[in-house]
C-alpha cells in the first residue's frame, strides 16, 4: 500500500494527496495498492505543481489487521511531529488516530507489526 | 547561442560577440576565435600569425599560471564553470588580474547565472555568457546589488576598512 | 562589543532585499525549486521534515540583550516560542514559513543580525572561546580576530563556492573550549617570548565520515599576517580540494592526501606570492580591538560577602557555583554558565521566555554581554560575585540553572531525525534518556567531567567523534541503532573516539552509558576523568561490561 506526500511550498507543512487535493493529516490521505497505477499518476501530477509543493514522493505503508502506517520511521515522524515536543506538529491535535500512529513506533521496531489507523 | 554581456566603465551592456568558440573537434573558424588550451598550444602561433585575435578557454581544473607567458598575446581568457558551484574559476580570474595584470577580456562561460554576477565582477570578469538568459540590465542590477564590500579584490572597489578611514 | 556601523548595516539591508526578491520570484514561479534551493540555503533556510528551518548566524557566539530579545520575539511570532542553539553557536528556528522569511531577515537586520553563510560551501560562522574577554587564561582577546575574519569572509568573491563548507575556530587559552583541532582551520593564539602575538595554525581537522585531528602547519604566524595566510590556505583548497565526491571534499581530505608537509609547502609558496597587501591595515585592527576593549569593570574585592553567605546557607546555590561559575580575570567577578540542558529537556533549546530572562539578566547584571557555547549553553561572562545569587535565583526560576556544566547530563545533541532531513536516527530522545538516568546530582558530581555527544547521522553535527562517550545514530534495516565510541576529545587533548562494539538498539543506549560509567567508577584512580581512565585502561573493560549486559 502507498500514499503520496510532499512539503507545501509556502510553509513547508507536511501534506498528503487526497483526490487531487493536499491534506495535512495522514489519516485523510488517499491510499493505493502497490500495483495501482493511480498512485504513480498522482505522483506525476504532483510533480507538476511546483508552486504548490516541493519534492512529492510515494511512501510505502505497512498493514496489520486492516490498519495502516508509513513503513519508515522517518515518515512516521513526518506524519506526527518531533518526538521531543509532543505538543508540536500534527500530533498536537491528539485523538485516536494520532495515538495509533504513535503506538506504531514500538510495534514496528520490536516485532515488525503495526497497529495503525483504519484504512479509509 | 548565448548572448554576450560586456562590462565596461561599470556598465553592463549586451554586445555583439566578435569571437567564435571553436571546439577541439571542430574545423577552425575564420576571424577571431576562442580555443581550448590544448589547441592553443598546438595551433596558437599559427592563428596569431594570421593577424586575428585569439582567446583561450580554460577548464576549471586548468590553472591560469599555464598562460603566464602567453597572456600578452591573448585578447580573451574564457573561464569555464562546469557547474555554477564549481568555484575554481574565481581564483583563476583573480590571479589573471591581480598577479598577471592581464588587461584583456576575462569571460565567464558555462553554468553562468546572474546570482553569481556580483562575485564574478569582483574577481575581475568583464564579460559574461549567461546560461539563464539574464538581460544586461538584470546582470547589472545583480552585480551592483551591494553598496559596500568587505575585502580587497580585483575590481579595485574600496573595502569597508578603507571606506572607514576615508 | 563590536558595534555595526553604517557599512555593516547596509550589507545586511542589501542582503535582505536581495532575498526578498528571490523569494518573490520563487513564489511567482520565475525560479524553479532547483534554482531557488541554493539561494535559500545561502540564507540559512532549509526545508526539513516538518517545516522550513532558518539558521540565524551568531558571529563568534556573541549576543547583546537586544539581539537575544529579538530572537525571542521571532521565536514567539514566527515559530513555536523557542529556538535551538547549535554547535556552530548559531540559533535555529524549526517551524518557519517560507513566505515569512524576508520579514524575519528584516527583523534580524534591525538588531544587526542575519543568516548569511549559515549554509553553503562557503566560510561559515567563525567560533571562539565563550569566555573571551573574561577568562584570565587567554593571551589576548580572540574576538578581535574572529570579527576580522567575519568581515573578510562575508561575501568573499573568491571563496563562496568552495569544494565544501569551511569552518574556522579561534582560541586564545590553553584550555580549548572551541574544538579548534577538529575544525577546517583551528587558530590557537600564543605569545612568543618577546611578547609578540601569533597563531598556531592547525588545518584539516574535522569530523563527519572521516574524522581527523588536524595537524599544525605553522607553529607561529604573526597575528597581523592572518588574513593573507588564510587567503593562501583557502586558495590552495579552492583549487585542489576534491569536487568529485561530497564525502571527500573537505580540506581534511586534501591535507591528508598531500601530507601536512606538502600542504604546508604549497600554502607557504602561495602566501609568499600574496604578500602583505592582503592583510588588514593596523588602523582597522586597532579599530576592531578598541570595540572589544571597552568593557567597564569595577574595581572590587576578590571576596564577596553576599556570595559566600549564599554558598554557606543554600546548598543548591553552592552546587551551582561549583559547576556553573568559572573564575573571571577581574577580582570580584565570575563567569556564569546558563545550562540549556535541563534534565529531560532538549539540549540547546531555549524558550522565548528563557531567552528574555537571560537578556534581562545580562542587561542588569552582566554588562550586556551574552555568549553561546559550542556545547549548546549560554554564558553571562561578566557577573559580579555580589550579584550571582540573584542571577542564579532568576535562572533557576526560568529552569536554566541546572548545575551540570561539563557533567554527564551536559550533552551535545544535534536535532536528529526529529527535525532534520539528513538524519538517520533520533538524537534528542537519547540525550533525554541519558540525562534522566543521571538525574541524581550527587552522583553526577561524583562522576565529574564527562562529555557525551550525540549525532543523528555521519555528518557529525553533534560532534560524536570527540565525545568522551560518542553516540552515532544509524539506520539498520529501517530501525534506529546507535554506535558508541569512547575516548574522543575536542579539547586541547583532542582525539577521535574508538568504536566500542556493535551498534545498540534505541532502548539499550542509556543503560549502556550507565554501565560505562559504572566501569569508570570502578576503575578510576586518583582524580582521573572518564577520559583519563579510558585512555589508561583501553576499551576492554568497558566493552566487556556493555556487551555482557546486552547479551
Amino acid at each position: 500500500m502507498k500514499a503520496l506526500t510532499a512539503n507545501r511550498l509556502t510553509d513547508g507543512e507536511v501534506v498528503f494527496w487526497k483526490a487531487g487535493q493536499w491534506v495535512e493529516r495522514f489519516a485523510d490521505a488517499q491510499l493505493w495498492d502497490d500495483d495501482d497505477p493511480a498512485g504513480v499518476e498522482a505522483e506525476a501530477a504532483a510533480k507538476n505543481q511546483p508552486l504548490v509543493v516541493v519534492d512529492a514522493y510515494l511512501i510505502d505503508l505497512i498493514e496489520s489487521e486492516g490498519l495502516w502506517a508509513p513503513l519508515s520511521y522517518r515518515e512516521r515522524i513526518r506524519a506526527l511531529g518531533p518526538s521531543n515536543h509532543l505538543h508540536h506538529g500534527k500530533q498536537a491535535e491528539g485523538g485516536a488516530v494520532i495515538e495509533a500512529l504513535q503506538h506504531a513506533h514500538g510495534a514496528a521496531r520490536s516485532t515488525g507489526r503495526v497497529n495503525l489507523i483504519k484504512r479509509k | 547561442m548565448p548572448t554576450l554581456i560586456e562590462l565596461k566603465d561599470g556598465v553592463c551592456r549586451g554586445a555583439e560577440d566578435a569571437f567564435t568558440h571553436v571546439a577541439d573537434d571542430q574545423d577552425m573558424a575564420t576571424g577571431d576565435v576562442i580555443v581550448s588550451l590544448a589547441r592553443f598550444q598546438s595551433e596558437g602561433d599559427g592563428l596569431l600569425s594570421e593577424g586575428r585575435r585569439v582567446g583561450v578557454r580554460l577548464k576549471a581544473e586548468e590553472e591560469a599560471e599555464v598562460l603566464a607567458y602567453d597572456l600578452p598575446r591573448l585578447a580573451v581568457v574564457a573561464l569555464d564553470f562546469p557547474k555554477y558551484r564549481d568555484g575554481r574559476a574565481y581564483t583563476n580570474a583573480r590571479l589573471l588580474r591581480e598577479r598577471f595584470k592581464f588587461a584583456g577580456q576575462v569571460r565567464a562561460v558555462g553554468d553562468v547565472l546572474r546570482e553569481q554576477a556580483g562575485f564574478m565582477v569582483r574577481v575581475g570578469f568583464d564579460a559574461f555568457e549567461p546560461a539563464d538568459d539574464a538581460s544586461a540590465n538584470e546582470w547589472q542590477a545583480a552585480a551592483r546589488r551591494y553598496r559596500h564590500v568587505y575585502q580587497r579584490s580585483a575590481d579595485g572597489r574600496a573595502p569597508a576598512f578603507a571606506e572607514r578611514e576615508a | 562589543m563590536y558595534q555595526y556601523d553604517t557599512i555593516d548595516k547596509a550589507m545586511l539591508a542589501d542582503r535582505s532585499s536581495e532575498f526578498r526578491g528571490q523569494v518573490a520570484r520563487r513564489l511567482a514561479g520565475e525560479l524553479t525549486e532547483d534554482q531557488f534551493k541554493p539561494l535559500r540555503l545561502m540564507n540559512g533556510l532549509y526545508l526539513q521534515l516538518h517545516a522550513y528551518m532558518l539558521r540565524v548566524a551568531i558571529p563568534y557566539g556573541s549576543l547583546n540583550p537586544a539581539q537575544l530579545r529579538k530572537l525571542a520575539w521571532i521565536g514567539r511570532t514566527y515559530d513555536k516560542g523557542y529556538g535551538h542553539f547549535t554547535t556552530r553557536t548559531n540559533l535555529q528556528f524549526h517551524w518557519i514559513k517560507l513566505a515569512d522569511t524576508p520579514d524575519i531577515l528584516d527583523h534580524l537586520a534591525s538588531v544587526d543580525m542575519h543568516a548569511i553563510q549559515t549554509s553553503g560551501n562557503c566560510i561559515r560562522n567563525t567560533t571562539t572561546d565563550p569566555y573571551a574577554g573574561a577568562t584570565a587564561e587567554e593571551v589576548d582577546d580572540p574576538r578581535v580576530w574572529a570579527e576580522a575574519i567575519r568581515q573578510w569572509s562575508t561575501f568573499h568573491p573568491e571563496f563562496s563556492f568552495l569544494p565544501r563548507k569551511f569552518k574556522i575556530a579561534i582560541t586564545a587559552a590553553p584550555k580549548d573550549r572551541t574544538a579548534a583541532r577538529v575544525h577546517d582551520i583551528g587558530l590557537v593564539l600564543k605569545r612568543a617570548r618577546d611578547g609578540a602575538l601569533g597563531f598556531e595554525v592547525i588545518v584539516g581537522g574535522g569530523m563527519g565520515r572521516t574524522p581527523y585531528v588536524g595537524p599544525t602547519i605553522r607553529e607561529f604566524l604573526p597575528v597581523n599576517r592572518l588574513l593573507s595566510y588564510l587567503e593562501a590556505i583557502l586558495r590552495v583548497y579552492n583549487r585542489h580540494g576534491r569536487r568529485d565526491n561530497i564525502y571527500k571534499a573537505r580540506i581534511k581530505i586534501l591535507v591528508a592526501a598531500l601530507g601536512k608537509d606538502e600542504f604546508a609547502r604549497q600554502v607557504e609558496a602561495e602566501w609568499a606570492k600574496i604578500g602583505e597587501g592582503a592583510d588588514l591595515p593596523d588602523t582597522e585592527l586597532a579599530r576592531i580591538r578598541g570595540a572589544f576593549a571597552a568593557t567597564a569593570f569595577e574595581v572590587l574585592p576578590a571576596q564577596s560577602e553576599a556570595f559566600e553567605a549564599a554558598k554557606a546557607s543554600t546548598p543548591a546555590f553552592a552546587r551551582f557555583v561549583r559547576n556553573n561559575v568559572k573564575p573571571h580575570k577581574k577580582s570580584g567577578y565570575g563567569i556564569v554558565e546558563v545550562s540549556l540542558k535541563g534534565i529531560g529537556d532538549t539540549p540547546g533549546d531555549a524558550t522565548s521566555e528563557q531567552m528574555e530572562t537571560v537578556a534581562d539578566l545580562a542587561e542588569q547584571y552582566g554588562l550586556g554581554d551574552i555568549r553561546v557555547t559550542h556545547e549548546q549553553n549560554l554564558v553571562l561572562p561578566h557577573v559580579k560575585l555580589d550579584d550571582i545569587p540573584t542571577v542564579w535565583a532568576a535562572l533557576r526560576d526560568a529552569g536554566i540553572a541546572t548545575p551540570n556544566i561539563n557533567l554527564v547530563s551536559d550533552i551535545i545533541a544535534c536535532p536528529g531525525l526529529d527535525y532534520c532531513a539528513l538524519a538517520n536516527a533520533r538524537a534528542i530522545p537519547i540525550a533525554q534518556h541519558i540525562a534522566e538516568k543521571f538525574r541524581d546530582q550527587d552522583r553526577a558530581e561524583k562522576i565529574g567531567e564527562l562529555k557525551i555527544k550525540i549525532s543523528g547521522c555521519i555528518n557529525a553535527c553533534g560532534h560524536h567523534h570527540v565525545g568522551h562517550i560518542g553516540i552515532l545514530g544509524v539506520d539498520k534495516k529501517g530501525e534506529e541503532f546507535y554506535q558508541l565510541t569512547l575516548g574522543g576529545s575536542g579539547a586541547e587533548d583532542a582525539s577521535v573516539g574508538s568504536m566500542l562494539g556493535p551498534a545498540l538498539p534505541y532502548e539499550k543506549v542509556a543503560d549502556a552509558v550507565d554501565t560505562l560509567v559504572d566501569v569508570y567508577l570502578r576503575e578510576r584512580q586518583d582524580g582521573e576523568r572518564f577520559l583519563d581512565t579510558f585512555r589508561r585502561t583501553g576499551v576492554t573493560p568497558f566493552k566487556e561490561a556493555v556487551y555482557a549486559d546486552a547479551h
